[in-house]
């Protein structure tokens, strides 16, 4: 079988795979930006702070996607659950790291003018500092967004959604004529679904950026 | 995209900053993890262990698993640099001007593919040996950041200060040893503590395909109902993971010139 009788015949599942990535993907990103950005305001201003969270979300990010695995399969069992949990824990490391040197790097003299025009601290920080930061966090997001999508191919292990069930699949049949189109059609998918959420960030950044910015 | 760096944090932080990261590292991250180690082996101590786990979890085990974790990890580590950091050089030459930018594109797409996608690939296509699988795999993963971080740290290094060496009638290649590198040394540091934490890191998956490590031990665990062995499986992996990070910050420390 070649990959592409492989995917005359099951283009169908191929195509529901990948939309379960991008789900998967989606969901695992959007939650780590809500904790991650959170996560950064609010330490932010004390450099001790940034330190013990920079430190706690780089060790998080080194260990192996599989141990994680091997815990929640102990913790919360097989499923959804626990592969988007683990791809949110991956995305931490960029958005945190990425919301705290953009807040960092935003001109004090800014923020000192935008206390001397009467804006409260929660004012400064969501209609100055924020939006000064947004193009440094958005690349952080990007960043982690490419990264998960292909950690997220180790989730089939844990019964998790997407195309990585794909290459596990074809791992199972070695020998078969089925192995190596699922394989070579799985890595393939999963690296244009990297490319493809790549460039929709990259737009995304372009047009919602402030001209001023860019 | 920028780059998948582990370590930005330094840029992140002032220098009183990274002093204060370095030593909470030192100090902390090491106890942290002999802390986690004994907790869980007093924990299996206590426990009633039925006959498929004594057989799993032994010290035998573990440290065969901790040994072809460190073994695949460091040949893949080595593989990648002796290929990455050459080509690296390669491409920052001015001959090269017009490959290089198409080589870092490739490298940012490298970022996309999937670590277990490739190391099946090359099991079932190249070698059928689990361990020499993956470090063939492992080191095709980890070369291209390695060999983003080589191009961007020479390219990275001050026109002004080339074109000063070369006035003061250094050659080409004595620029490169003398000049260019020591500037560059940083971000090639960073480039072999990224290849070993991603070696590391990624090796647990040669169980998979039969190539042991810590993955084994989870694997095995979860094939036979023994969430203990994936405990212990998953810690032992998590840890070589964390310490190698570690090792990797200190060298990095120790060698990065003075005065950088």
């Amino acid at each position: 079988m070649t990959v592409s009788s492989y995917l005359q015949r099951r283009w169908d599942v191929v195509l529901q795979l990948t939309l379960e990535h991008l789900i998967a993907v989606g969901i695992a990103v959007g939650f780590a930006t809500v904790v991650g950005v959170l996560l950064a305001v609010a330490v932010y201003r004390n450099d001790r702070a940034v330190t013990v969270l920079l430190v706690v979300v780089n060790t998080l990010f080194t260990v192996p996607a599989l141990a994680y695995f091997g815990a929640l399969i102990v913790l919360v069992g097989l499923g959804w659950t626990s592969a988007i949990t683990v791809l949110a824990i991956y995305a931490l490391l960029p958005i945190v790291r990425n919301t705290v040197t953009g807040l960092r790097e935003v001109d004090p003299a800014i923020v000192r003018a935008a206390t001397g025009m009467g804006m409260s601290r929660f004012g400064r920080l969501t209609r100055v500092e924020l939006p000064l930061a947004y193009p440094v966090i958005l690349s952080g997001l990007r960043v982690a967004t490419v990264l998960i999508v292909g950690i997220a191919a180790i989730g089939a292990y844990v019964a998790g959604p997407g195309l990585g069930e794909l290459i596990f699949s074809g791992l199972g049949a070695l020998g078969t004529a089925r192995a190596i189109p699922e394989i070579t059609i799985g890595t393939v998918a999963i690296v244009l679904v990297a490319l493809v959420l790549d460039g929709l960030l990259a737009l995304l950044g372009r047009f919602s950026t402030p001209r001023g910015l860019r | 995209m920028t780059a998948l760096a582990l370590d930005l944090d330094e840029a992140v932080v002032g220098r009183r900053q990274r002093t204060l990261l370095r030593r909470a590292r030192f100090v902390g991250v090491p106890l942290a993890v002999a802390l986690a180690c004994l907790a869980m082996y007093l924990y299996v101590q206590s426990q009633d262990l039925d006959n498929i786990e004594r057989r799993i979890i032994t010290f035998a085990n573990i440290r065969r698993a901790a040994g072809e974790q460190i073994e695949i990890a460091l040949w893949a580590t080595a593989l990648t640099l002796v290929i990455a950091v050459p080509l690296g050089i390669a491409l920052t030459r001015p001959w090269a001007r017009r490959i290089a930018p198409i080589v870092i594109a490739v490298a940012n797409i490298g970022q996309g593919i999937p670590a277990i996608g490739l190391l099946f690939f090359v099991y079932i296509q190249l070698v059928r040996s689990g361990s020499t699988a993956t470090v063939l795999g492992m080191a095709i993963y980890a070369i291209l950041p390695v060999l983003r971080g080589t191009m961007v740290g020479l390219q990275q290094v001050d026109r002004g200060v080339v074109k000063a060496a070369r006035g003061m009638g250094m050659g080409k290649g004595e620029v490169l040893v003398r000049v260019e590198m020591p500037l560059a040394v940083p971000i090639l540091l960073t480039g072999v503590r990224t290849a070993l934490v991603l070696t590391v890191a990624t090796a647990v998956l040669a169980a998979f395909i039969g190539g042991g490590t810590f993955g084994s031990l989870i694997i095995s665990g979860q094939a036979q109902g023994r969430p203990l062995a994936v405990a212990v499986g998953s810690l032992g992996a998590a840890s070589l993971a964390i310490l190698a990070d570690w090792v990797g910050g200190i060298v990095e420390d120790l060698l990065r010139p003075k005065g950088l």
